[in-house]
């Protein structure tokens, strides 16, 4: 298998999010001009080190292509934070 | 009866690794710059294992993934599944990677242990996709080695009666407290086994040993009077990072140096605990390496009056024409719960040196500890990456 390098993004970005059952998972989100399905949310964690927690989402969009996303609960705001690009 | 359940997180990094991006499922993936702090049970097909040195390690497997790891991203995952301990445990002793719950007592709660530690293992699985080994035993020392012998994904009990035959027959080296050094001294004196260790008296264990000699007399009869500290005192809180690129620049080694300290004493006052040594330790490029450590005059989680001895540490180290690839710092002998001590004289900017970092602490409570940069650490500004977790090192070392 080629290397994996992660390529930091870090910008906010509009994400379509189902909130069923008091549980969140992001569905798309939208890049540029495109969007991006997600195709499977990979592992969810949160990270309370500060004083507002923040989501996180390792997903696999339709492409294959594997994403983290984090949701700012303090504002609900939306970030991609970077892509896992093999080679 | 006492009953401790050691926990035991599976290939914990490499997992999480996989998790997180599911094309490394199935494949070698070594997690560690340097040597493999981590690495999947594929890689441990190859003879990978954690400690080695990653040029070794890609010469054995060369299609390996080799990822830096994402420390932070980590103790999420563990502090779910500490969680989940603490709500079984009344005492829950946590490291990094493994937790020993003391479930002494709790049987007219749980039933049978066994089965709680069944439960405890799905529940864990359920909520974070990771897998534990689970070990249940009379004793700390015991619980541990009972579950090493059903990883991964694994689950073992083993009765105090019988300590003695499942003990017996065991290489000595997974004695606990038997390091290299240890086994290499009864090796040469033919003891192999840990039954072998039994006929050395406490006398001569001590001669050999010292102090830790006489824990040994204890272990090897399947005795551990260690208790389950709820509240973790590591021996030593270490930080410590490779440069991304090998640096003689004094500027960025000293704001480093002045950034890791920061992290440290941080920590250190998280756990209301101070220490009265400090050491430095610097790697060249060239592999050298050198380390020195001095005690404080009074315990202190002060940055300030930590630095105020490191610096000049690092310094004295630094003395070579080599740019440097490593430096880290080690705060340890620690004295618990104690206000700073100080002389007569320094008890006024003493106490407003305490506020300030109080204050300090509060704003990187709110706001990550990315949001206050101090002194020669803004050197670092432009260099490093940054999350709110701070500077993002290549590789952040963890409280041992």
């Amino acid at each position: 298998m080629p290397d994996l390098h992660i390529e930091r993004i870090d910008e906010a970005v509009a994400v379509r999010a189902d909130f069923q059952g008091g549980v969140v998972s992001p569905v798309a989100f939208r890049r540029g001009r495109r969007e991006h399905r997600v195709a499977r949310v990979n592992a969810r964690w949160l990270d309370r080190a500060a004083r507002h927690p923040i989501l996180y989402f390792s997903i696999t969009d339709e492409r294959g292509d594997v994403y983290q996303l984090q949701l700012q609960t303090a504002d609900m705001i939306w970030r991609l934070d970077s892509v896992a690009l093999e080679g | 009866m006492a009953a401790i359940l050691h926990v035991d997180i599976d290939a914990f990094f490499a997992t999480i690794e996989q998790l997180r991006d599911p094309r490394l499922k199935g494949k070698p993936v070594i997690v560690g710059a340097g040597c493999i702090a981590s690495c999947s049970y594929e890689a441990r097909g190859f003879g990978l294992h954690a400690g080695m040195a990653l040029s070794e390690a890609r010469r054995l497997c060369p299609e390996a993934v080799i990822l830096e790891g994402h420390a932070q991203v980590y103790r999420c995952f563990a502090e779910v599944i500490y969680e989940r301990c603490r709500a079984i445990a009344p005492a829950v002793e946590t490291y990094l990677d493994e937790a020993y719950c003391d479930l002494t007592g709790t049987e007219r709660l749980h039933g049978d242990l066994l089965a709680a530690a069944a439960r405890l293992k799905r529940h864990i699985l359920e909520r974070t996709g990771l897998t534990v080994t689970c070990g249940l035993g009379p004793n700390r020392m015991l619980a541990k080695l009972v579950g090493k012998t059903s990883k991964p994904d694994g689950l073992a009990a083993i009765a105090a009666a019988d300590a003695d035959a499942f003990l017996r027959d065991r290489p000595i080296e997974q004695l606990a407290g038997v390091g290299h050094t240890h086994a290499r001294t009864l090796r040469s004196m033919n003891i192999r086994t840990i039954g072998a260790l039994r006929p050395l008296s406490v006398e001569a264990l001590a001669a050999l040993f010292g102090a830790p000699g006489r824990m040994l007399y204890e272990r090897c009869r399947g005795r551990d009077t260690a208790v389950v500290h709820a509240r973790e005192i590591p021996l030593s809180i270490s930080r410590e990072t490779s440069f991304h690129r090998d640096t003689a620049d004094r500027l960025e080694i000293e704001g480093m140096l002045e950034y890791l300290v920061g992290r440290a004493c941080r920590t250190a006052r998280e756990l209301d605990i101070q220490p009265r040594t400090v050491a430095v330790r610097l790697r060249y490029a060239d592999g050298e390496s050198a380390a020195q450590e001095r005690s404080l005059v009074a315990p202190s989680d002060a940055d300030p009056v930590v630095l105020e001895l490191a610096l000049p540490l690092a310094r004295r180290l630094f003395t070579r024409r080599v740019a440097l690839h490593n430096v880290g710092v080690t705060l340890s002998n620690f004295v618990a719960g104690a206000a700073e001590q100080v002389t007569l004289f320094d008890a006024a900017s003493a106490g407003r040196r305490h506020a300030l970092l109080r204050a300090l602490d509060g704003v990187r409570d709110a706001y990550g500890h990315g949001a206050l940069v101090s002194g020669r650490a803004l050197h670092l500004k432009g260099r490093l990456e940054e999350d709110r977790h701070g500077f993002v090192l290549r590789t952040p070392s963890l409280t041992r």
